[in-house]
């Protein structure tokens, strides 16, 4: 008896045509979880009043998430951000950093918060032990002191005690220079504006001994109307003036005593002056203020700080600000925390985090280091400068030394009994 | 008319009494199930978000049925609760980092500092009515809030409780496990609505509900006004605060924004949603504004659009809370069926 073929598709062709099919369909699958994304949680605070900055958080990582994405990704995988708002609240910052990685599955974090909000991301952080870089908080005790050190967390942001010593060192400078004895400080009245106000004072009477403080004033943070503020000081009659206000509480100041002509009758040291929200905002930006850096394209005045500067101006239609710098410094270090480590592991690209140092276009020598002992970042370009009333803002800053920086920091430590 | 005699009067005229065990035999019952329902989500939905998610409402709808028992059934509208939900957490946490005492007893120390701080808030705000009483409560926040920022030797200032909350573990009960946490913050939860239940359902709950629609008259029957209302406001004080602590376990700090008054306005906000009239409401306000913020803010950064419109639809389109408007539909399709 012989088997007759029957018409149509055999069973053993209709097998391979699936098999090819399978095949086909799903490639592209197992191609892609082999390059699987990898996820990075971010909350940060994009509405209320500093919406502003963490607006420009999210634009600057951006920007470096696109230029690693472009080169490979990191070891091979393409990078997804899933950035929140806050709303600057630290209970909404611990629940949306818990629901980032618990629920979208993010390998790390970059915690774009400010102040109370970082801590408690920190906790979060401590419980679930994922890699996490704060980008935002200048809290010197989030890193400084040993009780807060985690093995997953850094810190990729300037330091309020850093700050100090630099601008105290300037300061002193002038007030020798210029033999200002009587100062007045107008400061925010919260931990920042204590703490930063403490410390520039103690570094200022160490450097220049005989300077003497004749009048203290404490607004109150986001405090609309700074009339009493401003007689108070004139009447007092210092010969120089300190304050860390910043963001429209600098500029509202600055406005109001622009009305009392108080620029002409001392000098001003405005830590928080030379970041564009602050110098663009401002109605008639008065000649000589004297200022920390915080971002500006002009310093460190190298080509690549240029470049970024006017890439990031030519992607957003705006200028860089602080929060920036130290956000795209952020994704600059994963990316090289990556490399050394070849893999996307947390506890790997921690440990090749620690101590690294990277080609950076904020580096005060073109290079920023990660330090060992207190996952902290130091190296970056820090200086001081006078205003002008356009651009460049701060034509010539003057550079902090860091071994000074190093060498008072250490000193600061012991006396908080932080080593 | 002798004395005797009304006295005989009210008698003959006196209502039968309604015996109020089987409710509560019933309320007690309904608390069971709800807790084993809850104790059971784990087991059935792995999600951690879940978890999460109701421990974050254990914390707030503590806080918001505190403040309806002050807004919904003593007519008291407190513009400043949400100082007793910070000082529950900054009480539970500074105890607990300060002096490394087992939790059961930072929790009791806790309730009885709050109870000592709302006796005296209290004695001065009870006094006033209406939006003098909001007024008050709302400057005595504001002090506590600018206390907290500005006592940072204690506190931490703005930057808050740092270093996070220690949780020795205690009769076996484990607050860094985060299932522990939530068993914990469910039982805290249904007991500690369980409890309010049984003080609005109490005479004293409904010489409350006399005192919010005429406090003349209860004056005029003999209640003292003054003592029930600074009662029921130290009452509620402790459940807020009992809120506040669930809300430092799970975030391990405690923040100065926890007493700022927009967590008082987010209390009253649940209670619009909610709605006031039903025991229930402001647990429901509470469910709906933690879905509408944790789903809006995922979605859009102007969130705060879409919060205000959804709150404009119920304070006008609705003109009442969501359990305000399903008991008043219930009741109407009742009474359909009847007529």
């Amino acid at each position: 008896m012989t088997r007759t073929r029957k018409p149509g598709i055999s069973r053993r062709s209709t097998l391979a045509l699936m098999g090819a099919g399978a095949v086909t369909f799903a490639a592209p699958w197992v191609a892609r979880a082999q390059v699987k994304t990898i996820k990075i949680g971010m909350p940060t605070i994009l509405s209320g009043r500093v919406a502003q900055l963490g607006t420009s958080s999210r634009n600057a990582v951006m920007l470096e998430v696109e230029k690693v994405n472009a080169a490979g990704g990191l070891a091979g995988r393409q990078i997804e951000m899933v950035i929140r708002d806050s709303k600057g609240q630290p209970q909404e910052a611990a629940r949306i950093a818990r629901e980032l990685v618990n629920t979208d599955g993010c390998e790390m974090l970059l915690d774009g918060e400010a102040s109370s909000g970082s801590f408690a991301v920190h906790e979060v952080a401590r419980d679930l032990g994922v890699l996490c870089i704060h980008t935002c908080s200048e809290a010197s005790s989030l890193t400084a002191d040993p009780k807060q050190h985690i093995p997953n967390a850094f810190r990729c942001v300037r330091q309020g005690i850093h700050d100090s010593i630099v601008g105290a060192s300037y300061a002193a400078g002038i007030a020798k220079t210029k033999g200002l004895k009587k100062w007045a400080t107008c400061s925010p009245d919260y931990a920042y504006g204590r703490d930063t106000t403490g410390e520039f004072v103690l570094y200022l009477k160490k450097f220049a001994p005989d300077v003497e403080i004749i009048s203290e004033s404490w607004p109150k943070l986001f405090q609309p109307d700074y009339t009493e503020v401003v007689t108070k000081i004139l009447q007092a009659k210092p010969q120089a003036l300190y304050s860390c206000l910043w963001g429209g509480d600098l500029t509202s100041y600055i406005d109001q005593a622009n009305i009392y002509a108080m620029f002409t009758q001392m000098e001003v040291f405005a830590v928080n002056m030379a970041d564009y929200t602050a110098l663009t905002v401002v109605k008639n930006l008065p000649k000589g203020i004297h200022s920390g850096d915080r971002y500006i394209k002009t310093f460190p005045p190298t080509p690549e700080n240029a470049a970024w500067g006017d890439a990031y101006k030519a992607k957003y239609n705006e200028y860089p600000t602080n929060w920036s710098w130290q956000n795209a410094t952020a994704v600059m270090f994963l990316n090289e925390a990556v490399k050394k480590a070849n893999s996307t592991d947390g506890k790997k690209v921690a440990e090749a985090l620690t101590g690294l140092t990277i080609k950076c276009p904020f580096g005060a020598d073109g290079t920023v280091t990660m330090r060992a002992d207190d996952h902290t970042l130091v190296g970056y370009a820090i200086g001081w400068g006078t205003t002008i009333p356009q651009e460049p803002y701060v034509p010539d800053v003057k550079a902090g030394d860091w071994k000074t920086i190093f060498e008072l920091e250490a000193e600061w430590k012991k006396s908080k009994g932080y080593t | 008319m002798t004395e005797l005699q009304a006295g005989q009067g009210a008698q003959t005229l006196a209502p039968p009494r309604i015996d109020a065990r089987p409710q509560r035999y019933r309320d007690v019952l309904i608390a069971l199930v709800a807790f084993v329902v809850l104790a059971l989500l784990p087991m059935m939905f792995g999600s951690k978000q879940l978890l999460d998610f109701v421990i974050r409402c254990a914390a707030y709808g503590l806080f918001a049925t505190s403040l309806n028992l002050l807004v919904g059934y003593t007519g008291l509208i407190s513009f400043g609760h949400g100082m007793f939900f910070g000082l529950g957490a900054y009480g539970f946490g500074l105890m607990m980092q300060k002096t490394g005492v087992p939790i059961p007893v930072a929790f009791v120390a806790t309730l009885a500092i709050t109870c000592v701080v709302a006796v005296v808030i209290g004695a001065i705000c009870v006094r006033l009515k209406e939006i003098y009483f909001a007024f008050v409560t709302l400057a005595f926040q504001m002090l506590i809030h600018s206390t907290i920022l500005s006592w940072q030797s204690l506190t931490g200032g703005d930057q808050g409780l740092r270093g996070g909350i220690p949780r020795p573990p205690f009769l076996g009960i484990d607050l860094s496990n985060h299932l522990h946490l939530y068993i914990t913050s469910c039982a805290l939860l249904v007991i500690g609505l369980l409890l309010m239940r049984q003080i609005a359902q109490s005479p004293f709950g409904y010489t409350l509900r006399m005192i919010r629609d005429n406090a003349t008259r209860a004056s005029f029957i003999g209640i003292d006004v003054w003592r029930a209302k600074l009662t029921i406001f130290v009452l509620a004080a402790l459940f807020a605060a009992t809120g506040g602590m669930i809300m430092a376990l799970f975030v391990s700090g405690a923040y100065p924004e926890f007493a700022y008054w927009t967590i008082s306005g987010e209390g009253i906000f649940i209670n619009m949603l909610g709605g006031v009239t039903t025991f229930l409401g402001p647990m429901v306000g509470t469910v709906l504004l933690l879905i509408l913020n944790d789903t809006v803010t995922r979605l859009t950064e102007y969130h705060g659009i879409v919060l205000g419109i959804v709150i404009l639809f119920f304070a006008i389109g609705l003109r009442k809370g969501l359990m305000d408007f399903v008991v008043e539909w219930f009741a109407q399709r009742r009474g359909e069926g009847r007529g």
